[in-house]
């Protein structure tokens, strides 16, 4: 059954890459604007072979890195605060679930006018888009945290080292991993829309030039590309959350 | 002091920092205009400001009806039907990890700058969460209320109206309320890249000859909407409460969904 579904999944990718293909070679579409998905592959592999295109993947590697290795340890900090002085958490909450819903992308022009064109400014953006789910989920991880199972540590004399390791770690460990994978997802749209709004470098400045230059091929290839990226990272997370899931509690 | 109170005062003060701050130089005002400047400005340019606003509203209401229209007939069929759930639940959302910004360039070579490409973007945008949450509305409604309606001999149509549309109704509209909001973010970013009108359009313009309040203004209005869209969103739940059948699942599936990571990215 198992084995069923997943081939039944794969048939539906090669179906819909071949839709793609019969759709622009019997020119129902205009190749010009929708080019073979054979073309565009072939076009992905020479885009990986340029040094440019791959220096281009460095650096939005670096900036999405940045971002993420600064956003989530300082959000899991004030998180944690947060959820655990109740008073707080009710001061707090409604205005972090405001923030947390309004678009933050607006907010775009302002880190240009402060950082100016460059590794800050991305960086920036993609802390500040990611902040705020990473705050979120932290609060539900401590909440998951179940007031008897610190009783019981407690009572029997744990240290807080012990606490934070034994009871802590394992029932916010499901939520975290999840947070982790979301706020990558965030994180990425900020950085790559950061790069298409102004940039000098950078894969989503790339797209945005292919765009503008009508360069369909390049431009489907590197929408693959990240698409695949992506779906990649995502899946990874996802499989070690299973990994892990019999730790929940 | 209540927790309300603070809260009231901790936003009263920020307020009053936004006007202080840059007053005192403290923040440049490149950076950050004063509130009473960026109102002021807002007013001087109200009539510019007004037609940029009635193009991306129309745009919005546009893409909010495909996205929505899309996302609940879609989501309602995937929800419904156990084999076509387990075969594409997963891979749509694995679709989600997609930043779909890198699709708006498509889109712009597809359909060109003017309102089109913004309403496919905003639309595609808008889709995956509406279509996502009404899948798990349907699909969370208490099996037992199905059984007891067809026990006593409800017709397909009347199993519809009756039972599944009112069990369905809170999360499909938790997934409206988030497809909305991406829906207005979709448009406003789309603006801001490639446009020629637009509010989006005008903060991009402004922040290019740093005329910040400007700037502002454009994000406030944007703030303004996103806002009341929500409102309006809070109050047709709150007529609709009547419907709510209450079952646990459903309800669950809507806390989780309106607390969940189907939020707006960026």
């Amino acid at each position: 059954m198992a084995l069923g579904i997943k081939l039944a999944r794969v048939a539906i990718i090669i179906t819909i890459f071949a839709l793609w293909e019969a759709l622009s070679r019997s020119g129902i579409v205009n190749p010009r604007l929708l080019p073979a998905a054979s073309d565009t592959l072939a076009m992905l592999g020479q885009l990986l072979q340029r040094a440019s295109v791959r220096n281009d993947l460095a650096v939005t590697a670096s900036e999405v890195l940045t971002a993420f290795a600064l956003a989530v340890p300082f959000g899991a900090l004030v998180g944690f605060l947060i959820a655990e002085n109740r008073y707080f958490a009710e001061v707090v909450k409604p205005l972090l679930f405001f923030a947390f819903s309004i678009p933050k992308s607006i907010f775009l022009p302002m880190f240009i006018l402060v950082f100016g064109v460059g590794f800050a400014q991305k960086v920036g953006f993609g802390f500040f888009s990611t902040i705020f789910i990473v705050i979120m989920s932290t609060t539900t991880a401590v909440e998951q945290v179940k007031v008897e199972y610190l009783t019981v540590a407690r009572s029997y004399g744990a240290t807080s080292a012990q606490t934070a390791l034994r009871v802590y770690l394992p029932s916010m460990l499901p939520v975290l991993l999840e947070a982790l994978r979301i706020s990558m997802i965030f994180n990425l749209t900020g950085v790559i829309l950061a790069e298409m709004y102004a940039s000098r470098d950078g894969i989503g400045h790339q797209i945005a030039s292919w765009g503008e230059n009508f360069q369909m091929k390049q431009l489907l290839a590197g929408v693959v590309m990240i698409a695949t990226i992506a779906i990649a990272f995502n899946e990874g997370i996802r499989w070690v959350e299973t990994r892990c899931s019999h730790w929940r509690t | 002091m209540t927790a309300r109170a603070l809260r009231r005062l901790i936003v009263m003060g920020l307020i009053v920092l936004w006007e202080v701050l840059p007053r005192s130089g403290a923040i440049p005002e490149l950076f950050l205009p004063s509130l009473s400047s960026t109102l002021l400005s807002g007013w001087n340019e109200a009539a510019e400001y007004r037609q940029a606003l009635a193009v991306t509203l129309s745009e919005v209401a546009i893409s909010f009806a495909f996205a929505c229209g899309g996302g609940i007939l879609f989501g309602a069929v995937v929800g419904s039907l156990p084999r076509p759930r387990i075969l594409i639940m997963p891979m749509i959302s694995s679709l989600y990890a997609v930043p779909l910004v890198i699709l708006y360039p498509v889109f712009t070579v597809w359909f060109g700058i003017g309102p089109e490409s913004k309403i496919a973007f905003a639309a595609i945008y808008g889709f995956l969460p509406t279509m996502l949450s009404t899948a798990a509305g349907i699909q969370t409604i208490d099996p037992q209320l199905l059984l007891a309606a067809r026990s006593m001999g409800a017709t397909l149509s009347q199993r519809l109206v009756r039972v599944i549309i009112p069990a369905a109704i809170p999360t499909v509209l938790s997934g409206l309320r988030v497809g909305g909001a991406l829906v207005i973010v979709g448009v406003v970013v789309s603006e801001m890249l490639i446009s020629s009108a637009g509010i989006g359009y005008l903060i991009s313009r402004y922040r290019t000859i740093l005329d910040t309040p400007h700037v502002f203004a454009g994000v406030l209005l944007v703030l303004a909407m996103a806002v009341a869209f929500n409102a309006a969103i809070k109050w047709i739940e709150r007529r609709c409460a009547i419907w709510r059948t209450g079952t646990q699942g459903g309800q669950r599936a809507a806390r989780e969904i309106t607390a969940s990571p189907l939020q707006p990215a960026t």
